[in-house]
């Protein structure tokens, strides 16, 4: 009797741990895609992250809890064109060797206007730390969630495609990434 | 000179695109081999912009070119001129216009396989031939891009050989037909 009291105690003390209204979620990688839009030669393209690992914490009605924890394996990197994807993990642009990871931790949630949420966040690519903010759309289904999330940066901030590739007419400064994130509650 | 080729020779039109795509052809085979041999740069992107803005231009004008001999007679072949040799000139003239059809767009397709962008310098966007990229299909049509250019060339050298041997050995009005017109009855250039 006692023995079983102590679990309970265990699990009440574990549960209370955790904050009452935070919801853990689990990446379904195989339905989730993180995707950007850049151009080449003012010609629009798009590229995407095939690997990448999400901790998602989020709760629509407790944003002062969330988090989002992102880890991308750049050279995962793949824009449908093998010359250009061999290029842009080189030194002179993502340098992969060197910095194979990307990381993106949120650092606080704002309700802005209309309803749209908005996570301030770090983006650390290429050894550069930058804040970024993300346009957050969760829509949850149940025990799963799509969560669609949008930044707008600039690849010269992170010092990607510098020096002789940094004109913009070659390579757009401006890169709009979309992650599409198709979710399962952790603990249903 | 004529605008439109009659019994005695070529008319203005069909020279200036004769000449046109002959000079755009050699520029294109220089820049061509030139830009796999550079390391990558800006400027190596830009050579390649430039080689296949060439390249659309040639196929444009091959099809204009195309478009007006439809509508016109060419001119009779030297009377001397054995029968073997006639048919040997006119295949030989054929496989050129299929050739320099075929390279822009083996070009083009190569571009499309390989997802790259093909603006027409710098001007508009020319879209794709394929549905994006195609890693299957990309090393099919360069080297089907590749291998026209080589037939090309041979068959340039013989193109080229066969006018200089009219005008030098035949010394016929074949090659001036072509350039400067051909000679008036009495031997003055017309």
């Amino acid at each position: 009797m006692m023995k079983c009291l102590g679990r309970l105690c265990v699990a009440m003390l574990l549960g209370w741990a955790v904050p009452a209204s935070a919801q853990m979620w689990q990446l379904d990688a195989a339905h989730s895609t993180l995707t950007f839009t850049n151009t080449y030669q003012n010609v629009e393209y798009t590229g995407q992250f095939r690997r990448f690992d999400a901790t998602i914490n989020y709760d629509p009605g407790d944003l002062a809890h969330a988090k989002f924890d992102v880890s991308v394996d750049i050279t995962s990197l793949d824009t449908r064109n093998s010359e250009r994807d061999h290029t842009a993990l080189g030194a002179d642009f993502f340098n992969a060797p060197k910095f194979p990871k990307a990381h993106f931790v949120t650092t606080a949630f704002r309700q802005a206007a209309g309803g749209k949420v908005t996570a301030d966040g770090v983006l650390t690519l290429r050894g550069i730390s930058k804040p970024v903010v993300l346009t957050v759309t969760f829509a949850p289904h149940g025990d799963t969630a799509t969560l669609d999330v949008t930044a707008s940066l600039k690849r010269l901030d992170f010092g990607i495609g510098a020096g002789q590739w940094a004109d913009p007419s070659m390579i757009g400064d401006g890169v709009t990434v979309h992650g599409h994130l198709q979710l399962r509650k952790a603990n249903p | 000179m004529p605008l439109r080729s009659t019994e005695q020779g070529w008319g203005a039109l069909v020279r200036a695109f004769h000449w046109l795509i002959a000079v755009l052809i050699v520029a294109q085979g220089v820049i061509g081999l030139s830009m796999v041999q550079m390391g990558l740069t800006p400027a190596k992107v830009r050579v390649f912009a430039l080689h296949k803005s060439i390249g659309m231009t040639i196929l444009a004008l091959v099809l204009l070119r195309i478009a007006w001999r439809l509508t016109e007679r060419r001119p009779a072949d030297p009377p001397a001129m054995p029968r073997w040799q006639r048919r040997a000139a006119h295949a030989l003239h054929l496989a050129l216009y299929v050739l320099i059809l075929a390279i822009p767009l083996s070009g083009w397709w190569f571009n499309s396989t390989a997802n790259a962008p093909l603006v027409w310098f710098g001007w508009f966007d020319i879209p794709g031939l394929t549905g994006g990229y195609d890693p299957v299909w990309k090393p099919r049509a360069l080297l089907l891009h590749q291998t026209l250019f080589w037939i090309l060339v041979a068959l340039l050298a013989g193109h080229v050989g066969a006018a200089l041997w009219h005008h030098f050995g035949e010394r016929d009005d074949v090659l001036r037909r072509m350039t400067v017109g051909p000679r008036k009855q009495n031997g003055e250039v017309r």
